[in-house]
């Protein structure tokens, strides 16, 4: 049976021992994908030889935050310390992750975040010519093209590459600090999840009426004030928790909302365990919940927006001050 | 003598504004249809405009305005009349400013059959609507009928033009049943948007501005410039529905959803038709804003009740129709009702619960009949012709090319017989 294949049964067997564990959950997630990418790799290996240069291959999204729930698409990319003849090899190693992981149970990325775009493959020198471009132009495209890349972590291959990657990157914000608003106005908008008289706005038409989405209402405010924080802050970790415990001492009125955070990735688990597709996952019916579950849905949401408006506001003040 | 003139003028200036509001319609319904029905849409309205037009002149305005009895007037059929007497309007203006209302009830009476009914169906119905349905409910409260004898108040026809019209609408819309497409397999609405939403703001526009001559010229006279404050409630009514429209629709989903605000401007106007000549304007304010806050419910609550009103006829003239008729019972002034002799004060200027009473009664049995004969016509019709709705194949192709055989842009829409593979 193709190794895929295996790894997909292997998937849909043991998942639901681990899904309403955050921690098992993410660490299930990475075993999975560390053993699929290893998988393409020695395909390729077999194909066209062994690597012709020293490689990192990390992840980003909520993968890169160690924030997957069970269904998540690909979001990924490839740094190897080698000239351009490497890239062609490289391309074709990220095709087969993708392939690969896409089999598995992970959907391949709409945005095309991939390691087999030419645009997240790239050599270590190209890479951070590529940072550079995209905070020197700051353009919203360009700075969301780099906040999907600072919520990274190596999942096979040597940590430095990244490092010293973001070290770079960070050095560059740190002396261009505008670039700090510039990061908030990248993701100002949040889509409503709450209407004026506190009630639950799902969406209308579809067949997605009646559902919330989690997502983009609820996870959001979160994650992206815990990102801008880190990027201020120079923090390399990538997921929200980290970053929160990172910035705890610097910021304890933004750590107070942590324990929100905490509860909103237990909350998610608990009813996303059933979703039967990448599509469903960030959906949750407001039918299913109960009274109490629509009282704790609108607190973390509440609480997401006073975080994201607290650490605009930090921001947008420090920086008059300067 | 220059004064009947004056008043003759007038009302064929309001006539001429009335039929605009069909260029109106034509906007309106085009752009909150897709592309693929957009000719369609068009062609009909003009069409049915002929049609109506050619039978309210046989037998329409006879019915409303012949001799007859309190149910239905029987003489002066294929009309036509040159003369002009020392007071009123020569018969000839009248009639043709009544023809307009006639036109605007059938027309929203098809905005039920949007997107899926057979051109045939349009052509039959045309006809019965224009004859048998519309001239009833006009002789009933305009034509001397048994609820101008209780003092019905309608000024402009919230109840004769927008509540009949809807009423045949609801019952086309829940024969021919929702657009392929609108309701999912576990029953959640899609939104079937519109394809041009500048054609129907522009067609609300064109709308508003025909509206002063529907409300306006109603006075049927110049005398003490009265149509100034008809205009004057009009527009603050449409101003006040749009504005509480657009901030329900906020305030409900989050977003200042565009349709709906439109809507909101018609909800104003339909619900100021009743009363626009009766109220104050401060009422024609807070007659207008509730018309905004009842229209984005009932769009919602029909789209939950899966019936699938494309142009949401239903809401705007039914719902808000009624709506409109009803707050003549509440805000009506002693000096535009008792005190000229039509009707009585509404419940808040202590005329008590009579004249809501006679409008409430107006409402239910005009509303009773305009939709219980439309139901019977249409359920004969889907009998006699095989179905009064269009095959699932042409639905899809779109009434443009299955019902007239071109498109209404056909540069935007590839061409269907060019087709791929074996």
């Amino acid at each position: 049976m193709n190794r895929y294949v295996e790894l997909k049964n292997w998937r849909q067997k043991y998942i639901k021992m681990v899904s309403t564990n955050h921690d098992e959950l993410n660490h299930f997630h990475d075993e999975l994908m560390r053993k699929t990418v290893e998988c393409a790799m020695e395909k390729i290996q077999r194909e066209w030889g062994n690597p012709p240069a020293p490689f990192s291959f990390f992840l980003m999204g909520s993968a890169g935050r160690f924030e997957q729930s069970v269904w998540s698409d690909q979001d990924h990319g490839l740094i190897f310390d080698g000239d351009r003849e490497c890239e062609d090899y490289f391309l074709k190693l990220g095709k087969e992750i993708a392939h690969g992981l896409n089999i598995v149970g992970y959907p391949l990325c709409d945005g095309n975040v991939m390691a087999s775009n030419p645009l997240w493959c790239q050599s270590l020198h190209r890479w951070k010519q590529q940072i550079s471009e995209w905070l020197m132009e700051a353009s919203w495209t360009s700075l969301r093209h780099f906040c999907t890349f600072f919520d990274s972590r190596v999942l096979i291959g040597d940590r430095q590459f990244l490092t010293d990657m973001k070290s770079h990157a960070i050095t560059m914000i740190n002396s261009h600090p505008k670039l700090y608003l510039r990061f908030v106005e990248n993701v100002d908008f949040i889509k409503k999840g709450i209407g004026i008289f506190g009630q639950l706005l799902p969406e209308s038409y579809g067949e997605q009426s009646g559902s919330i989405q989690l997502k983009q209402t609820t996870i959001f405010p979160y994650v992206n004030s815990l990102r801008l924080l880190a990027v201020k802050e120079g923090i390399l970790d990538s997921s929200t928790l980290s970053r929160f415990h990172k910035i705890k001492d610097i910021y304890p009125s933004i750590y107070r909302f942590e324990k929100y955070f905490v509860q909103l990735l237990h909350f998610r688990l608990h009813f996303q365990q059933d979703a039967q597709s990448y599509q469903q996952v960030h959906l949750i019916p407001i039918g299913h919940l109960t009274r109490n579950d629509k009282k704790e849905l609108k607190l973390f949401m509440k609480k997401g927006y006073e975080l994201f408006s607290h650490t605009k506001k930090r921001i947008v003040n420090e920086w008059q001050a300067w | 003598m220059e004064i009947v003139l004056m008043d003759n003028l007038w009302v064929i200036i309001g006539t001429f504004l009335v039929f605009l509001m069909i260029g109106g319609f034509i906007l309106l319904e085009a752009g909150s249809t897709r592309m693929k029905n957009a000719g369609h849409i068009a062609g009909k309205t003009i069409f049915t405009a002929g049609i109506g037009s050619l039978v309210f002149w046989a037998v329409g305005w006879g019915f409303i305005y012949g001799e007859g009895n309190a149910l239905i007037g029987l003489s002066d059929f294929f009309y036509g009349d040159a003369s002009i007497s020392e007071e009123g309007l020569a018969p000839a203006v009248d009639f043709m400013f009544q023809m307009m209302f006639a036109l605007v009830a059938l027309t929203i009476a098809f905005g039920g059959f949007a997107e899926r009914a057979k051109l045939s169906s349009y052509v039959i119905f045309a006809v019965l609507f224009s004859a048998l349905i519309y001239p009833v409910v006009a002789h009933w409260i305009w034509g001397g009928g048994w609820l101008a004898d209780h003092g019905k108040q309608d000024f402009a026809g919230s109840t004769v033009v927008h509540l009949t019209g809807a009423m045949a609408a609801l019952a086309a819309t829940i024969i021919l049943k929702p657009r392929i497409g609108k309701y999912n397999k576990d029953g959640s609405p899609n939104e079937l948007a519109g394809h041009n939403q500048v054609y129907t703001a522009l067609g609300v526009l064109l709308l508003w501005v025909g509206w002063f001559g529907f409300n306006g010229a109603s006075t049927f006279e110049v005398a003490d410039a009265f149509f100034g404050f008809v205009v004057l409630n009009t527009q603050v009514a449409a101003a006040a529905g749009a504005v509480t429209a657009m901030f329900v629709a906020w305030a409900l989903t989050g977003k200042a959803d565009v349709p709906t605000t439109l809507n909101g401007a018609l909800a104003g106007l339909v619900a100021i038709t009743a009363p626009a000549g009766f109220v104050e304007p401060w009422a024609a304010v807070i007659i207008g804003m509730i018309g905004g806050i009842i229209v984005v419910f009932s769009m919602r609550l029909f789209d939950k009740a899966k019936i699938d009103d494309p142009i949401f006829a239903l809401s705007v003239h039914g719902t808000v129709g009624v709506w409109g008729t009803l707050a003549c019972g509440l805000f009506a002034v002693p000096a535009f009702s008792s005190e000229i002799g039509w009707g009585q004060p509404g419940l808040f200027y202590g005329g008590g619960f009579t004249q809501l009473g006679v409008q409430t009664m107006g409402v239910v049995a005009s509303g009773i009949y305009a939709f219980v004969v439309a139901f019977i016509i249409l359920k004969v019709m889907d009998k006699v012709m095989g179905g009064i709705r269009v095959s699932e194949e042409e639905e899809m192709v779109g009434l443009d090319l299955s019902e007239h055989g071109g498109y209404g842009y056909p540069e935007n829409i590839p061409n269907p017989n060019d087709q791929k593979g074996a």
